[in-house]
């Protein structure tokens, strides 16, 4: 009997007191596989008793990576035949959107990880905890995409900041690497506040913190002074202009990436515009069209300046990273676009962009990450001059991806670049449209500068055949991830390992057996950096060659949404 | 069998065709003989149907016989065919018949030239270029042969590429004749869209739906290039300098045969030059000037060659003279007739050259005429018959022109006239100087070596001033010395027989169409199908017409005799040699000074400052601004934590401001 | 739908056509052959050579095939070809070919194989012959694509083969040349990249339809500025391109900076991307604009003409000369463009590919001279006809078809050109006649300098000249004979190129009735005006 009160108590408590969400796990699975392979992965790093190469986090993240990936695509599957839906008390959407998002970034877990490896084998700081901080800072990212809520978004954003200011500063002996994560850590804190404070004007404004209600709160009501809730987003915007970097929130950007490890550069360029970019969209497209007339004049300038700055500074860098900031600014401006244009095709460029961004992004600072040498210091211009000679295929692979970002066609930045301005042109902003073709002119220059100083040299010097060896088959076995990432279509996957088959034998050929690795020994290119590099590039090329698949499935994120 | 005159032109194509590939391997004389035999064969068929044509009724004498569409797009439609009348026959005839000759005469004057095949090349090149420039049925296709013996004349002048002078004389004839040219496309087009046809039988037969203006701008366009083409005023300076090849040439090409295309042209469209009788008298005026001018040069000038090119250019201006005052037979006339004693005396003078080791200077000749007589005999015909001394062929038509020039204007007579006297001194100053008086060869001369090359190092660095130096030629310079003195004497049969044959031409010639009575006049009635109709009917009295006879035997004589008082045994006559005729009356300087040297200047003005500084200047001016911009703004990146707190509160501040301002709204 | 099924239908070809899909293979076998190139041992060169040679002949073939399954009478597009490629973004891989497109296809097919055999590269022939195919792919996709986007893809993709062509193979200031014409080019199409999309969502505006296929948008209706500013943007592109005075200042240092190779295939086809985009959609697209800023092309084709033959006067370095003697060649080009008349329009036609011959056989010369001589600059180089005779002769037949003497090519083009605007500009063509006499003033002396005089007399010149080589003389061949016969009998390639360019013709006439000239007498020209045959209908 005592049993049977004690059971209505619980009952009682459990029952009346708090109520609990009736929580479908499916529908956030991908999250949760992220965070539980990091609980994973922690607790193998610190219970085994001897050390664990740092392969083994490596290839783990990337089977996260690779599960996340599947239960996305399941979960896409399932939006595609019933539609979008909302869970965990209508704080998730889960819908093409955020899917679109969930996948990006899965395919970041696939990638960023290979290109960390190796960097941090080189550096000897290898470990479990780059790889757990990359996973939750991931998790953060997904929040943000599918969050339904200001309150879920400010979780998520900070789940996603923070270890980001960890991985900026994770490389201890360079100072430059502290100072970077300091600053990062000070103005990230200072911008959350302002980004908080704007959630609170809203919550004000409007009653609710979900977005569902705010949106049907403006569809309903007509404000008779929207004052307050103009203040919340401005401040919003600033809280979200500082994440993706748009002027003049930009300014941490250069210094940051520069002293951050520069994968881990690549890393939160890339993750943190995925989470970011996700949320502003979702916010100020879905949930504040109302308020269209208000905002797009402010993204219109906001973008315009993001854009030619961008471009203009980066054009008088020395250092590679400081230039690849600037043009991530650029880029980020070029994002902006589609938000400016608020409409579906704008946001589906967006997304586009994103994910296309992000390879590049990734594989640029890989490269860039081996160019730089033991001690990631060395990234001076200067040090590109004749890579082409010396590194035949890196350097083909680092102008590829160069190029791509300058958006040159039958690769994926042509696709993107198009996509956004093709957006703002259907939404008449010609001006904005010119001025971000101009300064992709622009942006052009330095991309060809990194080129011409790789390949400028390339004939003039008799011994033009040297080559960083990258084994065949690592580079085969990278092509199984970037076909499955591809599309899973197997044309794709053929086209795929051609290109590797083509990387591979151009290497076999050229590396001359007498010759002594020594010379190699510098710039040592690590099977995973290869395979990295081989994803990147492999998904740049072919979906420039063949953009359908890629395109479509950002349209139709738009449309299920 | 008058339908075999396809073959005229397509036979020296045919010897060029095999002379280009094979030339080489037939060499030296063969393929001298080759590009003959197919000339003399194109002759031959000339003559057969010329006869063929004879036979028919004067009204039928004309028919085209069209190959194919050249091209052809909408409206515009250009074929290549022939037109085949009583005027193209005559030109062919006379073109293939001293063609013949000449190419006779080139196998011994080339024989020791090291590009003898390449000649030949030429040679039949350029036969089948004026032939179709005469044949051709429509003004593009004459337009295509116009152009190509341009060229020929171009590659024959600098045939000795290694001397500079002959080089840039070549290039200087071409770019004369391109700006002939622009004025020919310019009529062609206008033509185009008046009529929408080029065949002349189609255009002739629409030019009632033309207007007066656009008569007169075509048919002065034409005359423009007629002017490039036949060395008129104010184009004539390059034909002196075609001198520098090789001495058939000039007796082909530089006085028979091309320089005579616009006196052509002037007679084919003489339709449209009888509709617009202002643009005739340009022409007529042109044309006299043009006479006098030359003929004043020619008495001051002491290549023997030059003093030939000037007469070329006198005559021509006589023809030109006779066309624009609506006598085309008389123009047609003096055409033939200057044919002969014009190839004549530069073949005389080839010859003379030959003995004299290329030199070229009156003055240091003399005296061989008891040496090579052939030569001075025949070249004292060929000086009658210029001079128009009865009853030589020159005398005959010249007295036509001035004829019917009085019957248009008496000052244009007058002109005539006085060149007449002129023409027979000038010739006649030639004539003593080299053939009579003193040996003045025997002692000590300056040598070229070869071909003059000497003038050619000197010329060489007068000319690499650059292209506007096209426009004139570098000074001769003299070389060096102590040859022996060479032992002239008359040159081989090969040489010989054409200028006997010249001679008898020349001499003979001036019966194919009398005055006096109606049935002399067999050339006039044999063009007159073509252009009886355009002809400006003039009737002279038998007296007027004997009349006029005596006084032009009488112009001719007083030249004769005032040459022989001035230079039978004298050398030097400052006073009639003044430089200012020397030196052309200055044209080539002008040229320089006026168009060549401005030209340079502006063209080099343009590259190195419009294009280097402005408008390439402009395009890396926006590359430095970008530069300089991004300089300015890495700046505001100063590295603190604060100033970039500070950015984003700036931008915060902005950003509230704007949202707060639109609020309420 | 599956990708794969995507797969087939690209290999196969849409069920419209089941002929061999000529225009598809033209495009793909080059970027084929380059990825094998990429594959072949860098060492095995005779590979490398070989493979390219293959390709790029069984391109030309393949062209030629194209050719013989052309209908000469038919103006419209022919062997058109659609398949999927974005259609989210409104592109489509649509390809076709008319009498417009169809000789400069082949005359691009020709010319590759000629610059692999005469002009490749002893330094990692590998990489010079991918890029190679690779620019192939571009320009001739660029020729064929019915798609604007499609066509700007292939555009812009010319630029980068160029850019490594010249960057890794040029001479001294290749760095320079190539980022100038990198940029140059690439600011001006991302103008007119603008002017697509809007033009496309205008058109979407009208219809619904967001396409890019030109035979839909050609039906646009365009107000006044809206076309004015969309021609505007266009044409920023294409005169770049061309190039166009005043907008040509890259080209003397990329023509001359390039490798013999590159020049050829700059100035021989790259050029013509220009004038090409200029007649088949400035025209097509535009044509109220085209007859509004007519004038003022006309007027900058017309300076082109007069300022290239002048600043190439005083030219000394013979790439340089050639490089603004080509601009005043596009100056006649952009005049036949303009005038909006059959006859000038098929001349302008016929002349880009007189251009592309004769170019690439004066830069094929001037390669040869370099070869043997190492230097450009024409006061270093004299006398060559000496020990030359038959590299002298091929290059005054080149020289003469240049300047335009009839009986060679470049003759019939610019005749045609310019009695066609006679018809409609009559100033104009006045003026550019002057360009006739220029074009012999400059191109005579270059010749008198390089080939007449005697080499003794520059000092160091001991060894003669070499004469033209028998492989050097079989690459030639096909470029004089060429020369020679579109000289004496251009009629069946105007036959074909003549029932397009009245359809475009038409079409402006239709669309904007442009003054035409009113001279009502017999045999006096009226541009004749077919209803209803506009590029749209013809298309079909």
């Amino acid at each position: 009997m005592s049993s049977g009160i004690l059971g209505v108590l619980a009952a009682h408590l459990l029952g009346s007191t708090l109520a609990l969400p009736h929580v479908n796990y499916t529908t956030i699975l991908p999250e949760l596989i992220v965070l539980g392979g990091m609980l994973v992965m922690i607790a193998a790093g610190s219970v085994t008793t001897r050390h664990l190469p740092t392969e083994a986090f490596a290839s783990a993240t990337v089977g996260i990576g690779i599960a996340s990936l599947v239960a996305s695509l399941v979960l896409w599957h399932d939006v595609d035949k019933h539609g979008p839906f909302t869970a965990v008390a209508r704080s998730i959407d889960v819908d093409g959107f955020s899917i679109f998002i969930l996948v990006l970034v899965s395919v970041i877990l696939i990638v960023a990880p290979m290109f960390a490896a190796g960097f941090l084998q080189r550096e000897g700081v290898a470990g479990c905890e780059y790889y757990a901080l990359a996973l939750i800072s991931a998790s953060g990212a997904m929040l943000m995409a599918s969050a339904n809520d200001l309150i879920l978004i400010f979780l998520g954003l900070e789940i996603l900041s923070i270890p980001l200011y960890v991985m900026a500063g994770f490389d201890q002996r360079r100072e430059a690497s502290g100072e970077a994560a300091m600053k990062y850590f000070i103005l990230g804190a200072f911008s959350s506040a302002v980004f908080v404070y704007g959630i609170a004007l809203t919550y004000g404004a409007t009653g609710s913190t979900n977005l569902a209600e705010i949106g049907a709160f403006l569809a309903r009501n007509v404000l008779i002074s929207n004052g307050v809730l103009l203040a919340g987003l401005a401040l919003m915007l600033v809280g979200f202009g500082f994440k993706v970097a748009a002027v003049p929130f930009h300014m941490w950007t250069p210094d940051v990436y520069q002293g951050s490890p520069t994968p881990a550069a690549g890393f939160m360029a890339a993750i943190a515009k995925a989470g970011a970019f996700a949320a502003l969209l979702r916010v100020f497209v879905s949930t504040l069209p109302t308020l269209r007339t208000s905002w797009q004049p402010v993204i219109w300038v906001i973008a315009v300046l993001t854009l030619l700055l961008g471009a203009v500074v980066a054009v008088v860098q020395r250092d590679v990273k400081r230039m690849l900031a600037y043009s991530s600014i650029n880029h980020a401006g070029f994002i902006l676009l589609g938000l400016q244009a608020a409409t579906a095709r704008g946001v589906a460029g967006s997304l586009y962009y994103v994910f296309v961004y992000s390879l590049l992004v990734l594989g640029s600072f890989g490269v860039v990450a081996v160019v730089g040498g033991r001690g990631d210091e060395g990234h001076d211009l200067e040090r590109y001059r004749g890579l082409a000679r010396r590194r035949p295929v890196l350097a083909t692979t680092f102008a590829l991806l160069l190029l791509a970002q300058a958006g040159a066609p039958f690769t994926t930045g042509f696709f993107a670049k198009l996509y956004v301005v093709e957006a703002s042109v259907a939404a008449h902003s010609y001006a904005l449209a010119v001025i971000a073709m101009v300064s992709a002119a622009i942006a052009a220059f330095f991309y060809l500068r990194v080129v011409f100083l790789m390949f400028g040299d390339l004939v003039s010097s008799p011994a033009a055949d040297r080559a960083v060896a990258i084994p065949a088959g690592v580079a085969l076995a990278g092509a199984a991830p970037a076909g499955a990432m591809a599309t899973g279509g197997g044309a794709t996957v053929l086209a795929a390992s051609g290109v590797a088959t083509l990387e591979a034998s151009a290497e076999t050929v050229v590396t001359t057996p007498g010759e002594p690795r020594a010379a190699a020994g510098e710039l040592e290119v690590s099977p995973w950096v290869a395979a990295g590099l081989f994803c990147t590039l492999g998904a740049t090329i072919v979906f420039g060659i063949w953009p359908q698949p890629l395109v479509e499935f950002a349209q139709h994120a738009t449309l299920l949404f | 069998m008058i339908h075999a005159a396809f073959l005229i032109p397509l036979l020296p194509l045919a010897g060029f065709a095999i002379l280009v590939p094979f030339g080489r391997k037939l060499g030296n004389p063969l393929a001298g003989w080759l590009a003959t035999a197919m000339v003399a064969a194109s002759f031959v068929v000339t003559v057969v149907v010329f006869a063929g044509l004879f036979q028919l009724a004067p009204a039928h004498r004309s028919f085209t016989q069209s190959w194919f569409t050249w091209f052809a797009v909408d409206k515009l439609n250009v074929g290549a065919g022939l037109l085949v009348d009583p005027l193209s026959m005559t030109m062919a005839a006379f073109v293939t018949g001293v063609s013949t000759l000449i190419h006779l005469y080139s196998i011994g004057y080339m024989e020791h030239d090291e590009q003898f095949p390449k000649f030949f090349v030429y040679l039949n090149l350029f036969v089948f270029a004026m032939l179709m420039l005469v044949l051709a049925d429509n003004f593009v296709l004459s337009f295509f042969g116009w152009e190509g013996v341009g060229v020929c004349s171009y590659f024959l002048i600098a045939f000795w590429f290694d001397r500079a002078a002959a080089a840039s004389a070549g290039k200087k004839a071409m770019i004369y004749n391109r700006i002939g040219d622009a004025g020919f496309l310019l009529a062609l087009f206008l033509i185009f869209e008046r009529t929408g046809s080029f065949q002349y039988q189609t255009v002739f037969a629409r030019l009632g739906h033309v207007g007066q203006p656009s008569l007169i701008a075509i048919g002065l366009l034409l005359f423009l290039g007629a002017v490039g083409k036949s060395a008129q005023i104010p184009l004539f300076p390059w034909l002196a300098d075609a001198m520098e090849g090789p001495t058939p040439v000039s007796a082909l090409i530089h006085a028979a045969t091309m320089v005579t295309a616009g006196v052509y042209l002037m007679c084919r469209i003489s339709p449209v030059l009888h509709a617009a009788p202002d643009a005739a008298h340009v022409v007529a005026w042109i044309g006299a000037c043009t006479a006098f001018v030359a003929a004043t040069i020619g008495c001051a000038q002491n290549d023997i060659k030059k003093v030939l090119a000037y007469s070329t250019v006198s005559q021509l201006g006589y023809m030109f003279l006779a066309a624009g005052s609506g006598a085309y037979v008389a123009a047609v006339f003096l055409m033939l007739t200057h044919a002969f004693y014009k190839a004549l005396l530069f073949l005389g003078a080839g010859s003379v050259i030959h003995a004299m080791e290329e030199e070229q200077d009156i003055k240091k000749m003399g005296g061989l005429a008891k040496l090579m007589p052939v030569t001075a005999v025949t070249f004292l015909i060929g000086w009658l018959s210029i001079a128009g001394v009865p009853p030589f062929s020159g005398f005959w038509s010249k007295s036509e022109v001035l004829l019917n020039a009085w019957a248009v204007s008496p000052a244009l007579w007058a002109i005539g006239a006085v060149t007449a006297v002129l023409t027979a001194y000038y010739m006649g100053r030639e004539y003593f100087l080299v053939f009579l008086g003193k040996r003045r060869w025997t002692e000590a001369r300056p040598t070229g070596d070869g071909y003059g090359g000497v003038r050619g190092h000197a010329a060489a660095e007068a000319d690499r001033g650059g292209p506007g130096a096209a426009l004139t030629t570098p000074e001769p310079v003299a070389g060096g010395h102590g040859a022996a003195p060479p032992h002239p004497h008359d040159p081989g049969w090969v040489m010989r027989l054409p200028l006997v044959a010249l001679a008898g031409l020349s001499l003979l010639g001036g019966f194919i169409d009398l005055p006096f009575h109606p049935d002399f006049d067999l050339l006039e009635r044999w063009l007159d199908p073509v252009v009886g109709a355009n002809l400006l009917a003039h009737h002279f009295g038998l007296g007027q017409e004997w009349g006029f006879a005596l006084l032009d035997a009488a112009l001719a004589i007083t030249g004769v005799l005032l040459a022989a008082a001035l230079w039978r045994d004298v050398v030097e006559r400052r006073a009639l040699e003044p430089r200012f005729l020397s030196m052309a009356w200055y044209i080539d300087w002008a040229y320089d000074h006026f168009v060549a040297r401005p030209g340079e200047t502006f063209a080099a003005f343009s590259a190195a400052v419009l294009d280097s500084r402005l408008i390439d200047g402009a395009v890396n001016g926006v590359a430095t601004v970008v530069r300089v911009g991004g300089e300015r703004l890495r700046r505001i990146q100063s590295g603190y934590v604060r100033s970039y707190a500070l950015g984003i509160v700036a931008g915060l501040v902005v950003l509230a401001a704007y949202v707060l301002s639109r609020a309420g709204s | 739908m599956t990708h794969l099924h995507l797969a087939a239908a690209l290999l196969a070809g849409t069920p419209a056509e089941r002929a061999f899909p000529y225009l598809t293979t033209l495009v793909l076998v080059p970027v084929g052959a380059a990825i094998l190139v990429m594959v072949v041992p860098r060492t095995a060169t005779w590979a490398v050579r070989a493979v390219g040679m293959a390709a790029s002949l069984g391109v030309l073939g393949i062209a030629a095939a194209m050719l013989a399954a052309f209908q000469s009478n038919d103006g419209g597009y022919q062997m058109v070809t659609t398949h999927v490629f974005a259609s989210p973004l409104g592109i489509s891989w649509t390809l076709g070919v008319d009498g417009i497109s169809l000789f400069l296809v082949l005359m691009s097919a020709l010319l590759f194989p000629i610059t692999l055999a005469g002009a490749t590269e002893r330094r990692n022939p590998k990489a010079f012959t991918v890029w190679v195919l690779i620019l192939e792919a571009g320009c001739l996709g660029s020729f064929l694509s019915l798609d604007l986007m499609l066509f700007f893809l292939f555009f812009e993709a010319t630029l980068v083969p160029v850019y490594f062509i010249i960057g890794g193979w040029g001479h001294e200031r290749r760095g320079y040349a190539a980022t100038k014409f990198f940029l140059y080019t690439f600011l001006a199409s991302a103008v007119m990249f603008v002017g697509i999309l809007a033009l496309v969502f205008i058109h979407q505006g009208q219809t619904g339809v967001t396409t890019f296929d030109i035979r839909q948008l050609a039906s646009t209706h365009l107000s006044g500025t809206a076309g004015v500013l969309l021609f505007l943007a266009f044409t920023t592109a294409f005169v770049v391109k061309a190039p166009v005075f005043p907008f040509h200042t890259w080209s003397p240092d990329a023509y001359s900076e390039a490798p013999a190779g590159g020049a050829i295939l700059l100035a021989g086809i790259m050029a013509k991307l220009g004038t090409y985009g200029i007649v088949r959609f400035d025209l097509g697209l535009f044509p109220h604009a085209v007859v509004v800023l007519a004038p003022l092309l006309l007027t900058l084709g017309v300076i082109g003409i007069l300022y290239g033959g002048i600043v190439a006067a005083v030219q000394r370095d013979l790439k340089r000369l050639v490089a603004y003697s080509s601009l005043a060649h596009m100056g006649f080009i952009v005049l036949g463009a303009f005038a909006l008349t059959g006859e000038a329009l098929s001349g302008a036609v016929l002349q880009m590919v007189n251009h592309g011959l004769y170019t690439a056989a004066l830069f094929l010369l001037i390669a040869m001279i370099y070869r043997r001589r190492q230097t450009f600059m024409i006061p270093r180089l004299r006398g060559l006809q000496r020990t030359a005779p038959v590299m002298a002769g091929v290059f005054t037949l080149v020289m003469l078809a240049s300047i335009g003497v009839p009986g060679l090519n470049g003759f019939v083009g610019e005749f045609l050109i310019l009695a066609g605007t006679f018809l409609t500009h009559r100033w104009w063509v006045v003026a550019a006649v002057g360009g006739i006499v220029i074009a012999a003033v400059y191109l005579l002396w270059a010749y008198q300098q390089v080939f007449h005089g005697r080499s003794e007399e520059l000092a160091g010149e001991e060894q003669p000249f070499r004469e033209m080589t028998w492989r050097e003389g079989l690459v030639m061949a096909p470029l004089v004979v060429l020369i020679v016969f579109l000289g004496v009998y251009p009629k069946p390639v105007l036959d074909r190129i003549s029932p397009s360019v009245d359809n475009l013709v038409a079409h402006v006439e239709v669309v904007a009735h442009p003054k035409i000239p009113t001279l009502g007498k017999p045999g006096v020209l009226t541009v004749k005006v077919l209803p209803g045959s506009t590029s749209t209908e013809a298309a079909k």
